[in-house]
């Protein structure tokens, strides 16, 4: 197995599966390529990559892998003309239309001078519109056209990602493209083809009920086809006819159910990390000097993987050397402190070191021969380990540099006093110094999306006030962005003041997101990741699995208590109280039911549906199998995140994995997004 | 709505032009007066930075009031810049932030010291 994926495969979803899915199909669209040109030329090719892909390929893949399968060099897609010597040329791209252009003009280049093969592979489908453009730049002919499914990016054992573009929530709401819808349902299907049916789908969102009928439909259409050709699916059995027994529910968590947790900035370790240095497919870009000191030959031990598609000679010219650096949990020491909030990392840290040093101290003690050869053995990871916590405290100094500062500090504080309910002038009052002082405008834009979202619009007065402020101070073009923003509903004026309590502040009160005790050292409950808030998806999580966990599952009876005793305590103050004594009583009682008072406040239908189906001899077998050796292995649950999600989000549900004992979590999501990313595509781009 | 597209014209008098249809068909609609104000401000500010480009060979459309104050200033255009606070009604605290940036950027010391 390669570096990048040793850290998968230990739970009982196996993902590594999934990983080898993607991987070897890989080396078959190659080969393919290489089949077709059987002539002299076989082996050298070069691949033009989507910029955008190059991330997440190089994470099932590396390079080594590329170059046994005859790809000589790496190209991005760009605009300008592609100069080759290779013969044969493979584009893997998403289906957009800038880059079929692109593609076009390439191969009008090439028809001029020499015979160049062209392969284009699509990730994960064609589009007829593409084809369309090929068709219509007349080079359609001279290109060979195939899919390349790869849809599903293992990140971690709890965490894969579609990684699409961070702009799919505002393409499903504000562009009414559904496309994503329809990949996510694609990809989820061929999850299910691997572990089986879900056998029940909760879902939350407008766009989250779209997924699910679609899933419900592609089934359908499966079983049609299954049918009539019977005799090939004999052949190559897929789970789709069985209920998945590793899978006991998949939720569906829209984005747009909780548009205020990506826009507050994350305080975990990772997320921090993305925050300010940026995170992109798990690799983050540190100073060479950070990752590098003095001893290059040691760095590839050091689970330091050059990127393969940076032999691209474009990149070379940076004049700040940048280095890439693989985050993930083949890192132990990452995988302690990525969770933490960042108030704690800087102990552990230090902990850590003391240790260390204490280690390389035992040496000293060391008095027989096996000791030494003990000693010895254990110097190649106590080095690695030394080498990580080099690179941890350099990165932990990085955002330190930034926790900080005063302007961090304000923008928190007005986030948290907002977020919790305080409505007071000083908060304004700062947005307004900030576009004084013309700071990005993303970051005032979050600040004030949130002002908005927590408080059910901004008062008329500053309403205008601040889109007048915004206007002027960042440009005209801006009143499309404020435009875009307002039909999404992140930017709102408050109608009358008679509806001022919002809906996010009943939500704060039923599902109590502001916990004030929070022990960031110890903590106990998911509000510890955002020092206080509770991020609203994840309590909708909760709500979804507390009754669930309390009725069919005994031996998580306990931890799911506790959870439960946080929703129920917070509704404790007002009249709340009745009806959350009398869903005790229904302990049998799933899903959604109990919750419906929060879920009829936020935005989108609520479903809960069940898949059935016969069990196939198969899956009776396997549950007779499981049954026979006693074998009650927890149950996944899945959470799928439509439209992204956000670091912190997954460590909050790291945090309910661990405290519940019956039960494997696993997050799925369209990308990873911070508040940055998320809004960066709403904002009208300047084209000067 | 999407009139505002007249933003991404390359040409600044075909922008104007555009705007000012943008500008006609917000200022049909009543709900939309920010708007319809707005981009009359900006067609203002267009046609105020075209004659600025003149006076000074430099390029300013494109930017917006608070970055045309910067670049006044930091060109040592006081009081062009003083008129773009006027005439677009800048509240004085975001002008002075503005121009307090500006002469520190270009080290103008002489300047800082007389305000």
């Amino acid at each position: 197995m390669s570096s990048t994926g040793t850290h998968l495969g230990n739970t009982p979803l196996n993902l590594a599966k999934l990983r080898e899915l993607s991987r070897r199909e890989l080396p078959e669209i190659l080969d393919k390529a290489r089949k077709r040109n059987n002539t002299d030329v076989r082996g050298k090719k070069g691949l033009v990559l989507d910029p955008t892909l190059t991330g997440p390929l190089s994470l099932i893949a590396e390079f080594t892998l590329l170059k046994d399968h005859g790809v000589e060099k790496i190209y991005h897609l760009e605009s300008d003309t592609l100069e080759t010597e290779c013969p044969g040329l493979i584009y893997i791209c998403r289906p957009k239309l800038k880059y079929m252009r692109y593609i076009a003009n390439h191969i009008k280049h090439f028809s001029k001078t020499t015979k160049i093969d062209c392969w284009l592979f699509f990730v994960p489908e064609r589009t007829m519109i593409c084809e369309r453009v090929l068709e219509e730049e007349g080079v359609k002919g001279d290109i060979t056209i195939g899919d390349y499914a790869m849809d599903w990016i293992p990140c971690e054992d709890d965490l894969i990602s579609m990684e699409l573009d961070p702009s799919t929530w505002k393409e499903i709401y504000l562009d009414g493209d559904q496309t994503s819808i329809y990949y996510a349902a694609k990809s989820l299907m061929r999850l299910q083809s691997i572990y089986g049916l879900f056998p029940r789908i909760i879902g939350k969102g407008d766009a989250a009920k779209q997924l699910a009928d679609m899933l419900l439909r592609m089934r359908r259409e499966q079983s049609v086809t299954d049918q009539v050709t019977s005799t090939t699916s004999a052949n190559t059995p897929s789970l789709l006819n069985s209920i998945s027994n590793h899978i006991d529910q998949f939720i569906i968590i829209d984005r747009n159910v909780d548009l205020v947790t990506p826009l507050c900035t994350e305080l975990t370790y990772e997320g921090l990390i993305d925050e300010t240095i940026g995170i992109k497919h798990c690799f983050v870009e540190l100073d060479a000097a950070l990752v590098n000191p003095a001893q290059p030959a040691a760095n590839n031990t050091k689970g330091v993987t050059p990127i393969p598609a940076t032999p691209a000679p474009t990149n070379t010219t940076s004049p700040t050397k940048k280095k890439k650096y693989v985050l993930n949990s083949s890192d132990k020491l990452f995988s302690q402190l990525r969770d933490q909030n960042f108030t704690v990392v800087g102990g552990m840290l230090n902990k850590i070191a003391k240790r260390i040093n204490e280690n390389y101290e035992e040496r000293h003690h060391a008095k027989t021969v096996a000791q030494i050869r003990d000693f010895v053995g254990r110097l190649g990871e106590l080095q690695q380990e030394h080498q990580s916590l080099k690179i941890h405290t350099g990165i932990a100094e990085e955002i330190i540099g930034h926790t900080v500062t005063d302007e961090f500090n304000k923008v928190l504080e007005v986030q948290q006093n907002v977020v919790a309910g305080i409505d007071g002038s000083k908060e304004p009052e700062y947005i307004e110094e900030m576009i004084n002082k013309q700071k990005p405008l993303v970051q005032v834009l979050r600040l004030l999306c949130l002002m908005s979202l927590a408080q059910g619009g901004l008062k008329p007065k500053l309403f205008d006030h601040f889109e007048r402020e915004i206007v002027q101070a960042y440009g005209y073009e801006h009143i499309e962005t404020l435009h875009r923003l307002e039909k999404l509903g992140l930017w709102q004026k408050r109608t009358n003041t008679a509806a001022s309590r919002s809906t996010f502040a009943q939500c704060r009160r039923l599902l109590r997101l502001i916990v004030d005790d929070v022990d960031e050292f110890h903590p106990n409950d998911i509000s510890y990741v955002y020092s206080g808030y509770a991020p609203l998806s994840i309590r909708l999580v909760q709500c979804a699995m507390q009754k669930l966990g309390q009725g069919s599952i005994q031996s998580t009876g306990g931890s799911a208590a506790s959870l439960f005793s946080y929703v129920g305590g917070g509704g404790g103050g007002g009249g709340s109280t009745a009806s959350f004594n009398n869903k005790e009583e229904k302990k049998n009682e799933t899903g959604w039911r109990g919750s419906e008072d929060i879920l009829k406040l936020l935005p989108g239908q609520a479903f809960d549906i069940k898949q059935t189906v016969e069990y196939g001899a198969e899956t009776n077998a396997a549950m007779a199998r499981a049954k026979r050796h006693g074998l009650q292995h927890g149950k996944t649950t899945i959470i799928f995140f439509l439209g992204g999600c956000t670091h912190t989000e997954v460590s909050a549900v790291r945090f309910l994995a661990q405290h519940d004992e019956g039960r494997d979590y696993l997050v799925a999501t369209t990308q990873i997004i911070n508040g940055n990313s998320f809004l960066a595509p709403i904002i009208q781009t300047r084209q000067e | 709505i999407v009139l505002s597209e007249g933003f991404s014209e390359l040409d600044i008098a075909e922008r104007i032009k555009k705007l000012k249809i943008a500008g006609k068909t917000y200022s049909e609609h009543r709900e939309q007066a920010f708007e319809a104000k707005a981009v009359d401000e900006a067609i203002k500010l267009l046609q105020f930075q075209l004659t600025l480009e003149k006076d000074t060979q430099q390029s300013f459309t494109g930017l917006s009031t608070s970055e045309t104050i910067y670049k006044c200033t930091t060109l040592g255009q006081h009081h062009k810049a003083t008129k773009v606070k006027t005439d677009f009604k800048i509240p004085d605290k975001r002008f002075w932030w503005v121009k307090l940036r500006a002469l520190v950027e270009v080290r103008d010391w002489e300047t800082l010291e007389k305000l």
